[in-house]
């Protein structure tokens, strides 16, 4: 069964110096899914990413990706398969935004002209085609932030790993970029806080508090103004799509 | 950025080159343009004298001074990439302290007879690598990855330590000790000797070659742990790969010429500056812009006040300072 399910995670528990940060997750997506890991601040969706492309270790539980299981894998192998956008902070003097997405490729092996090819396409993709050449630590955090998609669509992998793909970026490019990962077909899985994207590019939700998932369906079912309430501490529905916000809660 | 490798990569090596003759050709003893050249291809009417002081003084030395550039430059550029601190550089993880509290001890405390069984090198190298391993120790936090800042401020807590150790050595030792053993502290290749260098040499090209081969995974580093990580990179292991070769490539120059401070800190910004950081063109330059740099600071170090030698710390502080501030300003433009 696990084979049919392009990552499949079960009973996945992590403790980060001791302390428990996510207990007993389990979920599978299948193949050309787009899910989300929705939740409040500290519910445990991050280090659910961070479990998946090998910054943390689980404590228990297992991760497979097209049959494989994360521990069967060389990093390197599990880096072809899922690839991830992720929020860290570097040491960028000296490197330009044609690096960067290069740096993505070759760790991958490629090099040569498939390289070049998928490196140029990628940056315009995300219209940083005319700053290619430009000192990346002078780039907005929007640029940045397109930057890094693009070293990721650059070599697209099977499985796309999100943690706030749309962090820094203006509305036009929040869309441009989902719709391209959409349009790709590809397995994701993702975290986001605008609940107006996880609606509209979301096929199934997984809601999280207190480092358990604790509704998970499809958006319509889980965004409901009982989960918003008891969750995110906002009195808010939506309607055609679109979220409507009475308010926060009061407490 | 590639392109200018081609071009600058080569000038900078025939540049070190001339370099290198010109520390072989001057130096404190005055020698004749003829006898220059009869030393140097060793003909059979060479001065024995002449001869003596160019093959078994100045070679050793330039070679010497070289090595250690190219290696403090190469430990710079790792440090900075392993920590994603330009600040970072090979004595930030109380190297130098270690090594200085451990050799001005030596001097001034041991019976001279031990400190001659033993030789104040290998002492200064136990001392460097008594300091790594303690600010390793203090960085490692339970369950939790190393902290590049939490290395930085454990190095700066152990360098505090042995510094206060020199100092005391320092002001209850007798003034002639005294003196000598701050000739150590502020780095000099004096009387190095060639059964000192195939070790450097040979370490120098092993870790060059492991880095060249590892450069990818290094360039991923730079991009931060998270992402570096994303990419299939074993980050930890790459640190701690680094960090020994910071401490071998380290202890070997401050046992040689003792404390040489700056390279490590200003060379690999400048050949970043210049061609940019991707480690395939980063390192080569910054190897061969060290060996440039420590091979000019000491010609000058024994030509300025010949036949008085001034020590390379002294020098180098003042070519340091420049650089040092044009890199202040553009990392705060960046930031």
């Amino acid at each position: 069964m696990q084979a049919d399910f392009a990552l499949n995670i079960r009973d996945l528990s992590v403790e980060v110096g001791g302390r428990p940060y996510v207990r007993d997750v389990s979920l599978a997506i299948p193949k050309g899914e787009i899910h989300c890991l929705l939740g409040p601040n500290g519910s445990g969706k991050t280090t659910v990413l961070r479990t998946i492309y090998r910054a943390l270790r689980p404590s228990a539980g297992t991760i497979v990706a097209d049959g494989r299981g994360i521990d069967e894998c060389s990093h390197h192998e599990w880096a072809q398969k899922a690839g991830a956008l992720v929020q860290s902070s570097g040491l960028l003097a000296g490197l330009t935004p044609e690096d960067i997405v290069e740096i993505g490729l070759s760790v991958l092996g490629l090099s040569g002209a498939d390289l070049a090819r998928r490196r140029d396409e990628a940056l315009a993709l995300v219209g940083l085609s005319e700053k290619r050449g430009q000192p990346a630590d002078r780039l907005s955090g929007g640029e940045l932030q397109r930057c890094y998609f693009a070293q990721l669509l650059a070599s697209d992998p099977e499985i796309y790993i999100l943690d706030e793909p749309t962090n820094h970026l203006d509305l036009h490019y929040q869309l441009v970029l989902l719709n391209e990962v959409k349009r790709r077909g590809r397995t994701v899985l993702m975290t986001l806080h605008d609940l107006n994207l996880v609606a509209r590019y979301c096929d199934h939700i997984h809601l999280m508090s207190g480092g358990k998932i604790v509704d998970r369906g499809k958006p319509s079912d889980v965004l409901t103004r009982q989960n918003l309430m008891t969750h995110f501490l906002v009195d808010a529905y939506f309607d055609a799509q679109s979220l409507v916000i009475a308010g926060p809660v009061v407490t | 950025m590639q392109s200018r490798f081609l071009v600058l990569f080569p000038t900078a090596m025939v540049a070190m080159l001339l370099v290198a003759i010109a520390g072989v050709l001057w130096g404190t003893a005055d020698i004749s343009w003829s006898d220059r050249f009869a030393i140097l291809i060793r003909a059979e009417d060479a001065p024995r004298g002449l001869s003596l002081i160019v093959w078994q003084w100045r070679i050793p030395r330039v070679l010497a001074v070289g090595l250690i550039g190219a290696g403090l430059a190469l430990a710079g550029a790792l440090m900075q990439t392993a920590l994603r601190n330009p600040m970072a550089d090979p004595y930030l993880m109380g190297l130098s302290s270690g090594a200085s509290a451990a050799a001005v001890a030596a001097i001034i405390w041991l019976p001279a007879s031990v400190t001659e069984v033993l030789g104040v090198p290998v002492i200064a190298f136990t001392g460097a690598a008594v300091a790594f391993l303690m600010t390793l120790g203090l960085s490692q936090q339970r369950g939790h990855q190393i902290d590049p800042l939490v290395v930085i401020l454990a190095g700066v807590a152990v360098s505090l330590m042995f510094q206060s150790v020199t100092a005391f050595f320092l002001y209850i030792g007798d003034p002639h000790v005294t003196r000598n053993a701050l000739g150590w502290l502020m780095g000099t290749a004096a009387g190095t000797e060639w059964r000192e260098l195939p070790l450097l040499a040979l370490s120098l090209a092993v870790i060059a070659s492991l880095s060249l081969l590892r450069s990818d995974a290094l360039d991923a580093t730079l991009l931060g742990e998270e992402h570096a990580q994303a990419l299939g990179i074993r980050t930890g292991r790459l640190r701690v790969m680094i960090f020994v070769a910071t401490v071998v490539l380290t202890g070997l120059a401050v046992s040689i010429a003792g404390i040489v401070g700056f390279i490590g800190l200003i060379v690999p910004h400048m050949a970043r500056l210049l061609v940019g950081a991707r480690h395939k063109v980063l390192l080569p330059l910054s190897m061969v812009l060290g060996a440039i740099v420590l091979m000019a600071v000491d010609l000058l170090c024994r030509t300025l006040l010949a036949p008085q030698e001034l020590p390379l710390g002294v020098l180098l502080a003042l070519f340091a300072a420049p650089p040092f501030i044009i890199i202040l300003r553009g990392l705060r433009r960046a930031s």
